[in-house]
């Protein structure tokens, strides 16, 4: 249908339309509008994307000045094929309704494991090792080497690419990852570059998160983005930990013997260059007196990861001259690397912020800071003078280079936490240096500033007022929409207690209690017999799961479930949770009803939904706190405390919300979808944590369910699943949680849509 | 003996109430006759009729054995022999043996018969009614009601019969029970048996190569029972004979996870764009990972439930053929599970599919245009002949498209160059005459005026005369499937039948009738009924007349 919103006509790819996904659109298209950031809260399975996508490319489409680019951030690869998918149908919908196909380039751009169409790299099987081949044979140096003698291999995609994929550009056209490789084998192109290259004059870019905020790989693949770009953070509600994980490092000490290894491996290497090839290295040191801040002129293949500070903070200087031959150089990194043998040796916990540390360091072993923040290029460079092509082996020596430079480069929002062991256990020696970043805000604050609109959507990120502080921007917008539903498909309730009448909780304190474990046991028990096909549990921790898995083994619960269903349970090796998650689905399909026990915060509860019948039921067993004892996460409460004044229970709430919204949102796919959700926990009753979950949840938990107990769940679970497997046709939904396109322009639904939107402003 | 069946076993002093005699178990059944009585039996079960067997507990001074039989009497047998307790306890665990044995083979014949008959009655109202008006009112037997459906029932019944699944809690329902005497002891059944076999094959691989040259049965089971295999959450101490089992599990797994989850979807480790970022070293570490030991005893709890789950599942879908795999995702599922067969392919996923699954994905089914209207659900009893279509009987009766395409010219032609027989046209006097005789109030079509019986006649009525007739349609397939009678058997029946058909005749013929002739309807609806018992009367008075003379 063609929809005026707020005087721009925008085609939706749908006859029908949710009232939400209208109301959506009328804020999105404001922020735009108003070229500010905001931040929308829809629930999943309202068509977010759709909305999002319909009206950005009309935006793009009718005003190009105002707005040249859509950057679509995801997080998973199949999110990004979706989205992908969903903008190839919305183009068509546009050929169908102008006659012809809208002039736009799409595309999506992945790692090399996704796009490599080299028959020997392709077939590696870990995203790393890709990459390794990849610059084996792609490196400038190796390149060149090919020139003189031609038995050295080169990956022939790429140089097809080199020598001509760069004067034409790709014809317009929604290009999918595997569009992308077909495209290649087609033209002989290298489908990575080829992508790579193409996100400079695309329209549409989908990639993940890491493209734009880690600045290792942002410096490389979006360095060349217009400003007046609109970037859109999908699945939002975790980007605090993206930006705060791309921007720690931790080194253990596996990692620093490996560095001696590299150490080693370097010093060799030079010596033997000094011995056969003096001139390069001469000319390497001649060019970095020249005062180019690298030797050589990077070639895109070159580098695999970049500079790890932000563009803002990378000195536009000379690399100092203690550092500039080779041998300086190494002999530097040694230092610094036996250095930090030295203060891992640690008895007791350690922290102290970068300047300490610095102030130590000049102290013990003369290194002054600013050479350290040139290590990481430094290091690059040499890496590239000594034409070095196996990267991966050298990987612990870079991520030394990058933690040197980090933590010479950023005295604020950072911690150094040295731990000679794990609390959990003190007798097994294991010490590690986290260098830890705990301001969100820090690495997506180039992104804020760069760009003209910044869009945070997801299903769940109430509270809202919550990610401004911490990511520390100003929204021109901030909406959160609930679900208009015409039956209520979500059956939220809080159980709180046992048959027994004994507080169900997972507080630390009681956790162990076996009265508790036996009750929780009992509830899964009870709920498998009530419930069709399948079951999700989440547990608040790996650790969790398993004591409680083995106390219901020996208490015999576990016989009464799979007296019901078939049991899978999440484990710590993703590999292995693949399997059990698919043999999930299986008996999901073929009748016999599963249950799945994870963990939030786990690898399930991030990226698997489990739509219609794979998710009946969801359980909840217990909050999520995030493991308060860690230190990396006290020093963040307390720099959140110091910076934003966000007390630390509010964050920790906030943050154990998030999680239990995001595992219980999984069975929710769409309205016409239905499932139980189940909070396990009677702290859930509690109006700051009840206030906390997204507004759509809220608005079906009633205050007669918020404290149930087992026998009263299954009841209502029951009656409830009963009601939902009738027959669910659109007219039921017509006019009130769908509508056409006539009651859509009618007076009333415009006022509501009004309405809404001032709500959802007032938030 | 009254039959000559082969003796499995036989055991004297048996006492059953209270009269002392010897206990037979025979090829199909068990028999006891007492001592004294001299030939007669006593008392003669069918193993089939048995459901179960009990014994009196240990330490009991009678030593009992009790037969439960399907009608819920019991049967109750005393084994007292004079040499003492121990050979008493020889006898019955003899008797209790070989029973467990014969039992489960008669008991699964049994119920199947039962289910099936069942099943027939149940999928066919009018079989029903004519089970209920010629059985259950006494006309003729179950027995001989179902003899002459054997034909029918076979060729009803599905080819192959259903795999029955495996339980996921069978191992916890081998609930072990302690003897008192710091013993245990665990109820094994065939069906457990059978389960136990189907997951874990390398425990059937085990019994077979062990079993019986190297272990009895019975100690196979109490190793197995024993062994770190079946508690996985023990500590492995030592070798067993299980160990190679827990290897080969161990292998299995680490291939199933080799083979890898071609599903992109479903596979964790290419979910995430992390190759680059969450390299060793950068971010942070979750606080939760890592630090555990790798193998604790929890952990191995946790990849044993999956592993089992695993197998269970497998268990069941290995016997599945691939063709009654698509038949299950074409006709299977109803309703809201519409995309449940894109799911369930685990197979590798080209692109092309994979493009319908992002698709699938993506699509609102509420928001896009109205797609087709559900049809109601197609129930099929022979999915086969719905899938192959009508098979040919004659060979050589279908013709080819072809066949027709010419056929059709041909006509086409014939047509195009008709020209009217006009010599042999009727003239249009006598046309007109025969189409008023055809039309309605003609001579011709007198008969016509019979269907207004139909309003005539209200519907409980029709609906009796119905049933009427289909009983004694069957009753009549009875009696002239005796002809000709050769075996005295056959000759008992005859005779058996015409009197059924006499009874019918006087209990439901007669009533219908007085009831016709009370609503003032013509009797003559069941002229025909009457005119088909008396001419099977004749025929039987010929025979009887035939017969007479010739001994």
């Amino acid at each position: 249908m063609k929809i005026n919103i707020d005087g721009l006509l925008v085609l939706f790819p749908y006859d029908y339309i949710y009232p939400e996904q209208y109301s959506y659109m009328v804020e999105l298209k404001r922020s735009l509008d108003a070229k500010g950031h905001c931040v929308l809260e829809m629930p999943s399975g309202t068509g977010k994307t759709v909305s999002l996508l319909s009206l950005i490319v009309a935006y793009l489409k009718t005003s190009p000045k105002d707005v040249c680019k859509l950057i679509y951030c995801s997080r998973t690869v199949p999110e990004i094929e979706k989205v992908l998918e969903e903008l190839r149908k919305l183009m068509e919908y546009y050929e169908k309704e102008t006659g012809e196909p809208p002039n736009l380039i799409g595309l999506a751009l992945s790692s090399r494991k996704n796009l490599c169409i080299h028959p020997e790299a392709s077939a590696l099987q870990f995203g790393k090792e890709v990459d390794g081949r990849c610059h084996q044979m792609t490196a400038s140096f190796v390149r060149s080497r090919h020139e003189r003698d031609p038995d050295v291999p080169v990956c022939d995609f790429y140089e097809r690419f080199d020598a001509l994929g760069r004067e034409t550009l790709l014809p317009p056209g929604i290009y999918n990852l595997d569009d992308m490789k077909d495209v290649g084998r087609e033209k002989g192109y290298c489908p990575y570059f080829m992508a790579r290259y193409a996100i400079t004059y695309a329209n549409i870019v989908v990639y993940s998160y890491h493209y734009l905020l880690d600045p290792k790989i942002a410096d490389l693949v979006s360095k060349e983005l217009a400003k007046n770009s609109v970037v859109v953070f999908d699945e939002a509600h975790n980007i605090d930990n993206v930006c705060i994980d791309s921007m720690s490092v931790t080194i253990n000490r596996r990692m620093l013997d490996r560095c001696q290894t590299n150490v080693e491996a370097l010093t060799r290497t030079v010596q033997r260059l000094k011995d056969t090839d003096q001139q390069r290295l001469r000319q390497e040191y001649s060019r970095l007196v020249e005062g180019l801040r690298e030797a050589n002129v990077a070639r895109e293949t070159d580098v695999v990861l970049s500079n790890p500070v932000l563009p803002d903070e990378v000195l536009q200087e000379a690399v100092p001259g203690n550092i500039r031959t080779a041998e300086h150089f190494v002999g530097f990194m040694k230092r610094f690397l036996e250095y930090l043998k030295s203060r891992l040796r640690i008895q007791h916990v350690v922290q102290e912020t970068p300047a300490s540390f610095l102030k130590d360091l000049k102290e013990k072993v003369c290194l002054d800071r600013k050479p350290l923040r040139f290590c990481s290029e430094r290091l690059n460079s040499l890496i590239r003078t000594l034409e070095i092509a196996d990267l991966t082996d050298f990987s612990p020596l870079i991520l030394l280079a990058n933690f040197a430079t980090l933590v010479s480069t950023y005295m604020k929002g950072f911690t150094l936490i040295m731990e000679p062991f794990d609390d959990r256990t003190p007798t097994i020696s294991n010490p590690i240096l986290n260098f830890s970043c705990m301001d969100a805000s820090i690495a997506i604050k180039p992104v804020f500033d760069r760009f003209q609109s910044v869009v945070i959507t997801s299903g769940t990120l109430s509270p809202l007022d919550m990610y401004p502080k911490i990511l520390d921007f100003r929204p021109v917008n901030m909406a959160s929409f609930t679900m208009t539903l015409a039956r209520p498909c979500i059956c939220p309730m809080i159980v709180g207690r046992g048959n027994d009448q004994v507080t169900m909780t997972s507080k630390f304190e009681s956790r162990e209690d076996v009265a508790i474990i036996r009750n929780y046991g009992n509830l899964l028990v009870d709920m498998s017999a009530v419930v069709p096909d399948g079951i999700v549990a989440f547990f608040t921790s790996y650790s969790y799961m398993e004591s409680t898995v083995a106390a219901w083994y020996e208490q015999g619960i576990i016989e009464n479930v799979q007296r019901n269903k078939l049991l899978f349970i999440e484990t710590q090796s993703a590999a292995e949770t693949s399997v059990a998650l698919q043999k999930y689905q299986e008996a999901c399909e073929n009748g016999r009803g599963a249950i799945l026990l994870s963990v939030a915060r786990g690898k399930v509860s991030e990226g698997i939904d489990f739509e219609h019948h794979l998710g009946r039921a969801v359980v909840m067993f217990g909050i999520p706190y995030v493991y308060t004892q860690s230190r990396i996460l006290k020093a963040r409460l307390e720099y959140l405390r110091d910076q934003f004044q966000i007390r630390e229970n509010d964050f920790l709430t906030f943050d154990a919300m998030r999680h239990a919204a995001q595992c219980v949102g999984r069975v929710l796919r769409g309205k016409t979808d239905y499932g139980v959700m189940v909070f396990a926990d009677k702290r859930f009753a509690r109006s700051d944590k009840r206030g906390k979950l997204p507004k759509w949840i809220q608005e079906y938990l009633s205050d007669g369910m918020c404290n149930l107990t087992t026998d009263e769940a299954v009841q209502v679970s029951k009656k409830f699943l009963r009601q939902m497997a009738q027959p669910f046709r659109r007219e039921d939904q017509l006019g009130l949680s769908l509508l056409t396109l006539e009651q859509l322009q009618t007076e009333e639904m415009k006022k509501r849509a009004q309405q809404t939107a001032h709500q959802a402003f007032m938030t | 003996m009254s039959r000559s069946e082969d003796v499995l076993l036989m055991v004297s002093h048996v006492r059953h109430k209270k009269v002392e005699g010897t206990l037979f178990l025979m090829g199909e059944r068990l028999a006891w006759s007492a001592n004294s009585a001299g030939e007669r039996l006593g008392v003669s079960h069918n193993y089939a009729d048995i459901r179960s067997q009990k014994i009196s507990p240990e330490g009991k001074a009678k030593i009992q054995l009790q037969l439960v039989l399907h009608t819920g009497d019991t049967c109750n047998f005393h084994f007292n022999n004079p040499e003492g307790n121990p050979e008493q306890l020889k006898d019955r665990d003899a008797v209790k043996e070989l029973l467990q044995q014969l039992l489960p083979r008669f008991k699964s014949q049994v119920n199947k018969e039962l289910e099936e008959k069942n099943r027939l009655l149940q999928e066919d109202p009018q079989l029903f009614q004519l089970y209920k008006d010629l059985v259950v009112s006494g006309v003729i037997t179950a027995e001989e009601f179902w003899t002459n459906r054997a034909q029918t029932k076979q060729s009803n019944a599905p080819k192959g019969s259903q795999d029955i699944g495996v339980s996921a809690s069978f191992l916890a329902d081998i609930r072990p029970q302690s003897d008192g005497c710091n013993g245990i002891k665990y109820n094994l059944t065939a069906d457990i048996i059978a389960s136990i076999f189907k997951t874990y094959p390398a425990v059937k691989k085990t019994h077979a190569e062990n079993v019986p040259h190297n272990l009895s049965e019975k100690e196979f089971w109490t190793r197995f029972f024993q062994s770190h295999y079946f508690h996985r959450d023990r500590i492995n101490h030592g070798k067993d004979l299980f160990s190679d089992c827990a290897k080969n599990d161990e292998k299995d797994l680490h291939k199933i996870i080799q083979d890898k989850v071609k599903d992109s979807f479903l596979d964790l480790e290419s979910l995430d764009e992390t190759s680059l970022v969450k390299d060793e070293g950068y971010g942070n570490k979750s606080a939760d990972t890592s630090t555990a030991p790798k193998h604790s005893v929890n952990q191995a709890i946790i990849r044993r439930f999956n592993y089992h789950s695993t197998m269970v599942l497998e268990a069941c879908r290995n016997k599945r053929s691939p063709e009654e795999d698509i038949l299950s995702l074409g006709l299977g599922g109803s309703g809201d599970n519409s995309n449940s067969s894109v799911w369930s392919q685990s197979l590798a996923l080209g692109p092309p599919s994979k493009k319908a699954r992002l698709r699938d994905a993506i699509s609102y089914e509420d928001l896009g245009e109205s797609t087709a209207t559900s049809a109601p659900p197609l129930s099929l009893t022979g999915a086969d002949r719905y899938l192959q279509g009508p098979s040919a009987i004659q060979q050589g009766e279908y013709t080819t498209s072809q066949d027709i395409h010419r056929a059709t010219q041909q006509v086409k032609q014939e047509i195009g160059g008709y020209q009217a027989d006009l010599p042999n046209v009727l003239p249009s006097s006598l046309a007109a005459s025969v189409t008023a005789e055809l039309s309605p109030g003609g001579v011709l079509m007198q008969a016509g005026m019979q269907q207004s019986l139909k309003e005539l006649i209200p519907k409980d009525l029709q609906d009796e005369l119905h049933s009427l007739y289909a009983a004694l349609a069957e009753l009549l397939r009875h009696f002239w499937q005796c002809f000709p009678v050769t075996t005295p058997a056959l000759e008992e029946k005859v005779v058996r039948m015409r009197e059924t058909l006499r009874r019918f005749q006087t209990t439901k013929m007669q009533p219908f009738q007085d009831k016709l002739r009370s609503q003032h309807l013509p009797t003559n609806l069941t002229d025909h009924l009457t005119e088909m018992i008396n001419n099977a009367e004749r025929k039987f008075s010929t025979w009887s007349k035939k017969r007479g003379g010739r001994p």
